[in-house]
């Protein structure tokens, strides 16, 4: 049995009409690194709150290390928490922040000045042992809460966006800062966040959700490069994936502007039997380059700039085609400026196709029915 | 940087806060002044200035100050009632802090009612339930006793409410984070809530010794005769007294003051706070 395992877990808020979640199902093997993600009111923090029992589980079965826990007071759950506002005890030092938990424990003294000592170090608060949280930067609360986390060695991690009120160069550190840590450790953690960057590069797996309900549940390169509907192929990955309603021709896709694309038999095999299709297809997949225009010479399209954004080493450039405003990823040296006039392809293997109506994807060749 | 015409705004304040402070403070000169004088120097200096000075530090300056401490049982009711004070502190930030807690923290059927009903006891004045008091502690047995004093005193829906008011806008996740770390609820309260509110615990403790120093219906009730009386009853037994001369009751009287002075001047801040903080701040 996995470490962590929720059974159709759903939570419905008193006074509510619908379901906050509903029926979570996620086996999480031990030591794995689980990034939660999803849209604002989405129900991650609900989901972690009941694993962690501070919310009643409305229905389904949550079990820890084989125990069902359902009704297990969140302190004897195994389980240590690090908070979106680190909820440091204010009038307590940094070193008593972190000691207090061992002490109500019944640790002893010199194991507990031992830990404390540790976790001071690995976090680089030496300097702050003795200060009390009100005079500590944001980065340093954090590092102070993943310290009161790290020293009680709970089997389980859980995070609620714990990187969302720092700045973004102190997110990064701390993003190496967290992975690191997880890495010697080695416990489990649920890390929630509704950065899918923080997601993708930190976690094992990542599970999607949406109003409530988990979309998807992969590493992260398999949601990256087969998402299963378009809501997860939107989530992830910026810029968003460009979506076409496109029609479908015997050899091609006509877009709603009129212009068209013949793809390989490969592909229009997957669309059999559907007459219009959401067509996605990312950024960087749209080819400026002489040598990708060369070989999809046939579907060359051209378009004109209209806007761009110079990160330095990548650039987004937007422009009008198909009928939305579509973007592009290109690297710096395909430099185009708005008003340009370019030629571009895009490379038919990597374009997605969802259901119209469902928005799923379509993946199995001739599962149609329009 | 202040405009010209706030700075000038500023001075009249000034000016006016000071006439206003004058006005009241004068009495209370004229109370230290005479405190030291005897009888008649007190009728001699009733109509000049010199009601409002001290007489010459000579050999018999605290005459007055000395013949209460010696032949009155005056320090003794001070010290009783600074001890009703403490105990009457400790027990109301207690009893009333946890009554505040739950009001604001904890999720139990007709919260809101209960909130709404000590609200509404906040505007009956103890006056008119002191009888019910005074009949409940009769029949128990408890007159002339400090259990009997004490008891209908610990509960004030006035502190409740000011601890409810605060207790409101602390952050959940602490109780959360502090569960995780083996709190129990009760530890939680006194070892996290109580430190997190220090200014709260302070005004709530400044209004109950006000309360306690102040009262005088209440003890007078209680308790009839005995060791046990409270510096107000004591005042008023011995100024009421023909052989109490003017300037001992004055002195009496300028002793009974100081304790409240001082905790004006050291918690001015909180007396203000606590004001205010019922006006404003819900959560
Ligand atoms: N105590 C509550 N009572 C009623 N509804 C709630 C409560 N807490 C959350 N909800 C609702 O449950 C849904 C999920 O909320 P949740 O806090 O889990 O979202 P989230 O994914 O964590 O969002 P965010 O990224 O904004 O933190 C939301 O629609 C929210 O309004
Ligand atoms: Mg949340």
């Amino acid at each position: 049995m996995s470490f962590i395992e929720l059974k159709n877990v759903c939570k419905k808020y008193d006074k509510t009409e619908k379901n906050a979640v509903t029926n979570f199902n996620l086996a999480i093997q031990e030591k794995e690194f689980i990034a939660f993600v999803g849209p604002s009111g989405c129900g991650k923090s609900t989901t972690l709150r009941m694993i962690a029992g501070f919310e009643e589980i409305s229905s389904g079965e949550l079990y820890i290390d084989g125990k069902k826990m359902n009704e297990t007071a969140p302190m004897d759950r195994g389980i240590s928490m690090v908070f979106q506002n680190y909820a440091l005890y204010p009038h307590m030092t940094v070193e008593k922040n972190i000691s207090y938990g061992l002490k109500n424990m019944k640790v002893p003294a010199d194991e507990i000045k031992k830990k404390v000592d540790w976790a001071v170090q690995i976090l680089g608060l030496e300097e702050y042992r003795c200060r009390k949280p009100k005079n500590l930067s944001g980065g340093q609360r954090q590092r102070v809460a993943l310290g009161r986390a790290i020293v009680k060695d709970q089997k389980v991690f859980l995070m609620d966006e714990p990187l969302s009120n720092l700045d973004a160069k102190l997110r990064v550190s701390m993003r190496n800062e967290i992975s690191k840590l997880h890495r010697e450790l080695g416990s489990t953690t649920i890390y929630v966040t509704h950065d899918q960057v923080e997601a993708m590069t930190m976690a094992d797996r990542i599970v999607i959700m949406k109003d409530g309900v988990v979309q998807q549940t992969g590493e992260p390169m398999e949601l990256y490069e087969h998402p299963c509907n378009k809501f997860v192929a939107g989530f992830i990955g910026s810029p968003q994936m460009n979506f076409y309603d496109v029609q479908v021709e015997r050899n091609g896709i006509t877009f709603s502007d009129g212009k068209s694309i013949a793809l390989p038999d490969t592909v229009t095999a997957k669309l059999q039997g559907y007459d219009h299709v959401i067509m996605g297809i990312r950024g960087e997949d749209i080819k400026f380059d002489g040598q990708n225009l060369d070989v999809y010479r046939e579907t060359r399209q051209q378009a004109v700039i209209e806007n761009t954004e110079i990160m330095g080493n990548e650039n987004n450039l937007y422009f009008e085609f198909g009928g939305i405003t579509s973007v592009a990823r290109v690297s710096k040296y395909e430099v185009s400026r708005i008003g340009d006039s370019v030629d571009f392809v895009m490379m038919p293997h990597k374009m997605h196709f969802f259901h119209p109506q469902t928005e799923e994807a379509i993946t199995v060749q001739g599962r149609g029915g329009l | 940087m202040l405009t010209k015409k706030q700075k000038r705004n500023n001075w009249i304040l000034v000016i006016v806060l000071i006439a206003a402070s004058l006005f009241f403070l004068f009495p209370v000169l004229w109370m230290l002044a005479n405190s030291f004088k005897q009888d008649a120097a007190i009728t001699r200096d009733m109509n000049s200035i010199r009601a409002f000075v001290p007489p010459a530090l000579k050999g018999n300056f605290f005459d007055n100050y000395v013949k209460i401490l010696t032949d009155t049982s005056f320090v003794r009711y001070m010290l009783n009632t600074l001890f009703y004070a403490a105990v009457l502190i400790i027990l109301g930030v207690i009893v009333n802090g946890l009554a505040g807690y739950a009001l604001a923290k904890i999720k139990f059927p007709f919260r809101e009612r209960w909130l709404m009903i000590i609200m509404l006891l906040m505007i009956v004045p103890m006056e008119t339930i002191i009888t019910i008091h005074f009949l409940f502690i009769a029949k128990v047995g408890l007159l002339n006793t400090v259990i009997g004093y004490v008891l209908p005193m610990i509960v004030n829906p006035f502190n409740i409410f000011l601890f409810r008011q605060v207790f409101v806008s602390l952050p959940d996740d602490v109780y959360e984070a502090a569960q995780l770390d083996h709190c129990s609820p009760i530890k939680y309260f006194f070892t996290m809530v109580l430190p997190m509110s220090k200014s709260v615990v302070a005004t709530v403790s400044v209004f109950t010794f006000l309360n306690v120093w102040n009262d005088y219906l209440w003890p007078s009730l209680v308790f009839t005769s005995g060791d046990l009386l409270t510096a107000q009853i004591g005042l008023n037994a011995i100024t009421s007294n023909d052989n109490t001369t003017m300037g001992q009751k004055l002195a009496v009287i300028t002793m009974i003051t100081i304790p409240v002075i001082i905790i004006y001047s050291l918690f001015s801040k909180q007396i203000v706070e606590g004001v205010v903080s019922t006006g404003s701040k819900e959560g």
